[in-house]
């Protein structure tokens, strides 16, 4: 059985379109890629 | 694919060429970003977009720099109505590649049109007071800002979803269907779609034993959708048993109450309603006859003024007409003329013109009348104001003063500047015991003829009638 208050909890504002330049710069744009360099940058500085 | 290293371009070997690193690892992320971009894809082409969002999510938290997959899923947001997350895909996309960037030309086409973006803008507002609403309890509220935003953007699958919530919670299972199932022509794979979709479906479906589920047991109704029908059967409704005599008891009460009705309450208000439309028409008669005798009484008083108007200008007609119909004036002007002409009668002719004096102002008259009448005037003025001097004279002689008062006046009227006949008309006034006039004759005399033996006798009698 659905609860309306539960269910009502799943949904967020929307962001706008004033907004939009604050989300993107908020963005964390941290990859896979740059961990894994990351990685092996710290690696062969130990070596 | 570049060196992470050194940037130069790597061949398929697992070092970099120019550096020499290791890039077998960084070479295998790459090919993860890139499957899950085809998946991302894949699920795309058969329109489920929350699925291609997860993979196109993955791809890119793999491969940060994969432009097509950060363009698709821009599109992908674009569809489901999330512009602003769309945006935001393809401007980062933009940064990451500046050059030769589809997503120039999605933003363009969302950036152009200026009313469309603020269309964009309005609708996510309006879906964000809808969610404000729903949290402040006043769903109707929110579902009618919900509806504003799907006319505005009917591709907005969130808003689609709350609205079907709002349906649920006021368990319109139908409309929710409805809702739910144009989420799903957008989005095909939808968790939350189609977790609520089951859960109407459930309640819209009847249950084995054919009895409805337990939402709608509690109603008496079962409803269900037939393409844009709503189709409502009630349930449990069973027809009433009775015998013959009382369905005949029953249209007998209902007849007697009828009747009852239409002589307590209906036959009492028509009657009041009939005896005020007569008052009203009674009144409005009374008005419309004081009306008409006001009417009648002024034509009566105007009718009243003309015939006394009417009996004043037959009267002064009469005085005019003569007993053949024509104008006395006219004729005694004929007659003077005639006379004057024929006998050469200057008294006669006088009489005539006297009598034309008399009848008429000639102020008022035409031209060739006045002239005519002057014109004999002129003629026996002299003769006649003569004759009528000596007639006078003759009469004051004999005692007659009534009759020399008569002549003398006539002679001075066609000889005004004859000072003795002012002279014999003052005795004559004198002797008739006409003071004031004969004052005034001998008065005429001082200025006729002053400075004479005449006039000092004039002067005389008026001391003496003065004195008197």
């Amino acid at each position: 059985m659905i609860n309306f208050e539960e269910e009502l909890k799943k949904f967020h504002p929307s962001l706008e379109v004033e907004d939009a330049a604050d989300a993107i710069y908020n963005q964390d744009m941290t990859d896979m890629a740059d961990i894994l360099v990351k990685m092996l940058k710290e690696t062969e500085a130990e070596e | 694919m570049n060196c992470y290293n050194c940037g130069c371009r790597l061949s398929e070997h697992d070092f970099c060429t120019s550096c020499g690193a290791d890039v077998s690892k960084y070479k295998a992320i790459m090919r993860i970003s890139n499957l899950y971009y085809n998946e991302g894809l894949e699920k795309a082409q058969i329109r489920d977009l929350s699925g291609a969002v997860t993979s196109l999510r993955q791809s890119l938290k793999f491969n940060k720099n994969n432009i097509e997959a950060r363009n698709l899923l821009g599109l992908v947001y674009f569809e489901m109505g999330e512009v602003v997350a769309a945006l935001s895909e393809w401007v980062i996309s933009k940064n990451l590649r500046p050059q030769k960037n589809i997503a120039d030309d999605y933003i363009e086409m969302v950036q152009s049109n200026a009313t469309r973006l603020d269309t964009i803008n309005q609708t996510i507002k309006k879906y964000n007071q809808a969610l404000a609403y729903c949290m402040q309890d006043s769903k109707d509220l929110a579902r009618i800002q919900l509806k504003k935003v799907l006319s505005l953007n009917p591709k907005f699958v969130r808003a689609h979803q709350l609205l079907a919530l709002l349906y649920i919670d006021s368990e319109q299972w139908d409309k929710a269907k409805r809702e739910l199932d144009k989420c799903c022509k957008i989005d095909v794979n939808n968790t939350q779609t189609l977790r609520y979709l089951k859960e109407v479906e459930k309640m819209l479906m009847p249950d084995e034993n054919g009895k409805t589920t337990a939402k709608n047991r509690n109603e008496d109704a079962y409803r269900y959708q037939s393409d844009n029908e709503i189709i409502i059967q009630p349930l449990n409704v069973h027809e009433p048993k009775g015998n013959a005599i009382s369905t005949i008891f029953n249209v007998i009460i209902g007849l007697v109450l009828g009747i009852a009705v239409m002589y307590f309450l209906i036959v009492p208000s028509a009657v009041a309603e009939e005896r005020t439309k007569s008052q009203i028409k009674e009144r409005e008669m009374g008005e419309s006859i004081d009306e008409k005798n006001g009417i009648i009484a002024n034509l009566q008083t105007e009718n009243k003024n003309l015939e006394a108007d009417n009996r004043k200008l037959r009267e002064d007609l009469e005085a005019y007409v003569g007993s053949d119909g024509t104008l006395k004036t006219v004729d005694e002007l004929f007659a003077a003329a005639v006379e004057y002409i024929t006998n050469k009668d200057a008294l006669a002719t006088a009489a005539h013109l006297e009598n034309v004096e008399s009848g008429v102002n000639l102020e008022e008259t035409s031209e060739a009348f006045r002239l005519l009448y002057e014109t004999l005037v002129e003629k026996v003025g002299a003769e006649a104001g003569a004759s009528y001097y000596t007639s006078g004279s003759d009469a004051y002689e004999s005692g007659d003063y009534d009759k020399a008062i008569e002549d003398l006046n006539k002679a001075v009227r066609y000889d005004p500047e004859n000072g003795d006949i002012y002279y014999t008309l003052g005795h004559a006034y004198r002797r008739a015991e006409q003071k004031t006039e004969a004052i005034a004759a001998y008065t005429k005399v001082l200025e006729l003829q002053p400075d004479t033996e005449r006039a000092r006798k004039a002067q005389n009698y008026i001391d003496e009638l003065s004195a008197n």
